[in-house]
């Protein structure tokens, strides 16, 4: 990504205000950037609702006061420009061939209404054969979930799902239940409409081989292809065109520092894209998604319009989101290690299926046995340790033993993020907190909460 | 009082200087008489904003699993009161009218999909409805198969009558045709031109001629006019907060008469378009959470109606004061420059149409765009126009004979002072001196 222009010729790049320092951000600095962070607390969930630093902030905030000043002439004049200007800079990032296939968006879910409802109008409008076929995994993001029955079964769509195998020792596992997945989809002489493929999944948190799973896709004939990647900005490389899929979205406020919320949803240029709208109809209907998405109604924008300082940030770092993500990466990964070492667990998943988030088992004597467990254990780590860090909760599978500890079966794994802002002591604070709740012989029913 | 000093203690009522300061961060070089298109919020209302954002960046995890619904809760409840809705789980907020048009129609375009209409039945709709919404139906009800009948509005309007008899033209024609009127979308204010309807008595006749569902779209309704749901009769009921009761962008609620919630029949019940983790669980749950995102705007409608209450007779007193400001300045108006007001007074709320001298030449919705730009950029006044096609039936005629074609929409609210009017007075003024006309404008550069 082009990096901002030095001073030699006197002129500045319009983007940046500070001077362009020869050296990085500092550990001090970033501290800074972070110190609205609640502190106390062991905020090692930066994949929920991800992070945005204070100069992001600051930026997010300027073009509030701008909209408040005067509406109506940031709506003639500044507006739009902005979000061009927005919308460019991830069109860069992501190696998409033309700005307009990028739009701008509220967050992945807003993304998977959008595909969901033009599949589902599909439907409807008889286009595609009742019973016709949707592919999704099994532990596809809930939101999304509950958008395919909304959109596609609503409308007399089958949706199929594959099951993600976890924990998981290699890519292929995954290329296998998704190829079973496909057969079975396309059982009865089915059509499969759409495949929705989350390049990491939530939870369990695992980065799928999102290349190879559209490559069998195209190859069996499915017509669309969703790539659900809420998570991979700026914690993966992306490259739209390589992944190939008609449809990518991913959240810009999760793992690439802008503020809540704004994602991008790009959208090949094709026969299907164009039937995708904004559900929110305004003005601009029918001049493409990203114009539309540009203007559903008097709202704050200003999430989209601090995008490019979140991108001054982040080349602040060196390597600029390379190094970010290496080093969140490496540091992750060296936490969940070290966790997994001092339970007597495992990982959920081998350091090169991680991105910034591993998922590491927690101690059998917890005695994790449903989803209110994984929850209440949550809770309790919250209001008794001050650590935030969600629970995954894996049930065992039939005429499977299950990943086992010296003391029984794993049946929960912590799903572990890395940000800039973590520190080693947040580990530690996690680690100490689980083996002191098992010291004490808790188990989670008897844990408290409040 | 019984000596309860309780939680909200009563703020006095704000001095005219505190007034000014709470409007503080507008741009002082503006005639700012365009409130009717975003609206404006006071200063202490953005410092609650700030306060509840800061609350979800210090702790998501916390803010979104232990803070945010309660406190969507209390809003709603608050606009439950505001609007006279007999029960809060009627009461949705989302982001904007446009989004609640968006969940109607949705559910109108389901309906079609399902059977329960068929193909032709009719949407009545006003031929002033705004821009946003007729593509809204458009993109749900056209596309379904539904068929669309826009009530011929006269402008300038001299009386509710009219209005009322050409709904009710609109209806025998659905009739006529052999149609079912299924739905029917009335303006409580149209945006441009702006005129108060007679919702209360076209929601009447609607029920008179059987049509199923009528949706009220009053994007300016609450701060502007009065606002009872059960009086007025609707199923459904938009209005904007930030637009007439200073909340800030954005936040607005849908009322729903008779949505049930969690149990229902999923089809039967409007949903979020923006399908998430709630779905089913009935449209306000459903509206409460949609993601990822920037609540803050909803949190703050308690801080907006303490700011209300800072004003002599809360919202009434304000609606009451800006409507006599309102027409006082476009009367002004109207005697300085020789023209007339687009409608009676008492069907203005907190805006008012005056018509713009003839010699200005306003020939087409480019011309009203530039002169607008014109006004904005060489007298700092901000001010929308309205062209206005009607020429043939001769009402648009001022003193000197010639035909008004274009009008303001001057609005008024707390923050505005007489000198904002007089600059728009003595700029139009300058321009008709100046022998000014819109052809003699270039076309401004596309943004």
């Amino acid at each position: 990504m082009e990096t901002v222009e030095d001073h030699g010729n006197g002129e500045l790049n319009h983007l940046t205000k500070k001077p362009r320092l020869t050296r990085f951000i500092t550990e001090s600095a970033i501290a800074d950037e972070f110190a609205h962070h609640q502190p106390g607390v062991a905020r090692i969930n930066n994949g929920s609702f991800g992070s945005c630093p204070g100069s992001v902030l600051s930026s997010q905030r300027e073009w509030q006061l701008k909209f408040l000043r005067q509406p109506d002439d940031f709506y003639f004049n500044g507006l739009r420009k902005g979000i061009l200007r927005s919308r460019t800079l991830v069109k860069d990032l992501v190696g998409a061939d033309d700005v307009e296939e990028v739009s701008l968006i509220d967050n992945a879910t807003t993304g998977a209404a959008i595909v969901l409802q033009q599949i589902g109008r599909a439907f409807a409008e008889g286009r595609f054969d009742r019973n016709d076929a949707v592919l999704m995994f099994h532990c596809a993001f809930q939101a999304v979930k509950k958008s395919m029955e909304a959109y596609v079964r609503r409308a007399g769509g089958s949706v199929i799902e594959v099951r993600l195998p976890f924990p998981i020792r290699c890519d292929e596992e995954i290329i296998t239940e998704f190829r079973k997945g496909l057969e079975k989809a396309k059982s009865n002489g089915r059509k499969v409409r759409l495949a929705i493929i989350d390049h990491i999944t939530s939870m369990p948190s695992v980065v799928t081989p999102v290349k190879e799973l559209v490559r069998i896709c195209r190859e069996e004939g499915v017509d669309q292809v969703f790539v659900d990647a809420a998570h991979a900005i700026g914690s993966v490389e992306v490259n739209v065109q390589e992944i190939g899929a008609d449809f990518y979205v991913s959240n810009l406020h999760k793992w690439f520092f802008c503020p809540p919320s704004v994602a991008f949803l790009y959208c090949k240029k094709s026969g299907s894209s164009l039937d995708a709208h904004h559900p929110v109809v305004s003005h601009e209907y029918g001049n493409g998604l990203p114009t539309e998405s540009s203007w559903i109604g008097t709202r704050d924008y200003s999430s989209q319009l601090a995008v490019p300082t979140a991108f001054e940030f982040v080349n602040s770092f060196e390597g600029g989101i390379r190094g970010i993500m290496k080093r969140n990466h490496d540091e992750v990964v060296k936490m969940g290690e070290m966790l997994a070492e001092s339970w007597g667990t495992n990982l959920g998943a081998p350091p090169e299926m991680c991105a910034s988030m591993v998922m590491v088992g927690l101690p059998s004597r917890l005695y994790v046995t449903s989803d209110d467990d994984a929850l209440r254990l949550r809770s309790h780590l919250r209001a008794y340790y001050g650590v935030e860090v969600p629970i995954h909760y894996q049930g065992p599978r039939d005429g499977e033993d299950g990943v086992k500890d010296e003391y029984g079966i794993v049946t929960a794994y912590v799903r572990i993020s890395h940000q800039v802002y973590n520190t080693l002591d947040d580990y530690c604070k996690l680690r100490d907190a689980i083996n002191q709740i098992v010291d004490n012989k808790k188990t989670c029913k008897t844990l408290l909460i409040e | 009082m019984n000596g309860d000093a309780s939680h909200s203690k009563k703020k006095p009522k704000l001095s005219p200087p505190e007034i000014s300061s709470e409007f503080s961060h507008h741009d002082p070089a503006v005639a700012r008489i365009n409130n009717g298109s975003f609206g404006c919020c006071p200063r202490s209302v953005t410092a609650a904003q700030r306060d509840w954002q800061h609350q979800f960046l210090r702790q998501p995890d916390n803010f979104f699993l232990n803070l945010l619904q309660p406190a969507i809760s209390r809003s709603r409840s608050l606009v439950a009161s505001l609007v006279n809705a007999p029960h809060v789980d009627q009461i949705s907020l989302v982001d904007n009218a446009t989004t609640a048009a968006a969940i109607f129609l949705q559910h109108c375009a389901w309906s079609f999909a399902e059977g329960r209409f068929s193909p032709g039945d009719a949407a009545v709709m006003l031929h002033y409805a705004y821009g946003a919404v007729k593509k809204s139906v458009e993109a749900y009800i056209t596309r379904a198969g539904g068929h669309v009948i826009e009530v011929d509005l006269p402008f300038p309007v001299k009386s509710e009558d009219e209005i009322i008899t050409e709904f009710r033209k609109a209806l025998a024609k659905g009739k006529s045709e052999g149609r079912k009127v299924r739905i029917a979308v009335i303006d409580h204010v149209t945006s441009m031109p702006a005129v108060v309807i007679p919702v209360k008595e076209l929601v009447k006749i609607c029920r008179e001629e059987g049509v199923e569902q009528v949706f009220v779209d009053a994007a300016h309704g609450i701060g502007c006019v009065d606002v009872d749901v059960q009086e007025i009769g609707a199923d459904f009921y938009t209005s904007n907060l930030h637009k007439w009761f200073f909340c800030p962008p954005s936040v607005a609620f849908l009322y729903c008469r008779n949505q049930s919630n969690a149990g229902g029949d999923t089809q039967l019940q409007l949903h979020h378009p923006v399908v998430s983790h709630e779905y089913g669980n009935g449209l306000p749950v459903e509206s409460g959470w949609i993601g990822t995102r920037d609540y803050s705007a909803q949190l703050v409608v308690p801080s907006a109606a303490e700011f209300v209450e800072r004003f002599p007779g809360g919202i009434d007193g304000i609606k009451a004061a800006n409507h006599s400001a309102v027409v006082e300045m476009g009367e002004m108006l109207a005697k300085a420059w020789g023209t007339n007001l687009g409608s009676p007074p008492e069907m203005c709320g907190s805006m008012i149409m005056v018509g713009l001298p003839a010699c200005l030449g306003i020939g087409s919705e480019s011309d009203s765009l530039k002169l607008r730009t014109h006004l904005r950029d060489c007298f700092a006044v901000e001010v929308p126009i309205y062209f206005n096609k009607r020429r043939h039936d001769h009402r648009g005629e001022e003193a000197g004979g010639g035909v008004i074609t274009g009008y303001v929409r001057i609005s008024y609210q707390v923050y505005n002072k007489v000198e904002d009017y007089e600059r728009l007075r003595d700029a139009v003024h300058k321009l008709v001196n100046d022998g000014f006309t819109c052809g003699s404008l270039v076309e401004p550069e596309s943004d």
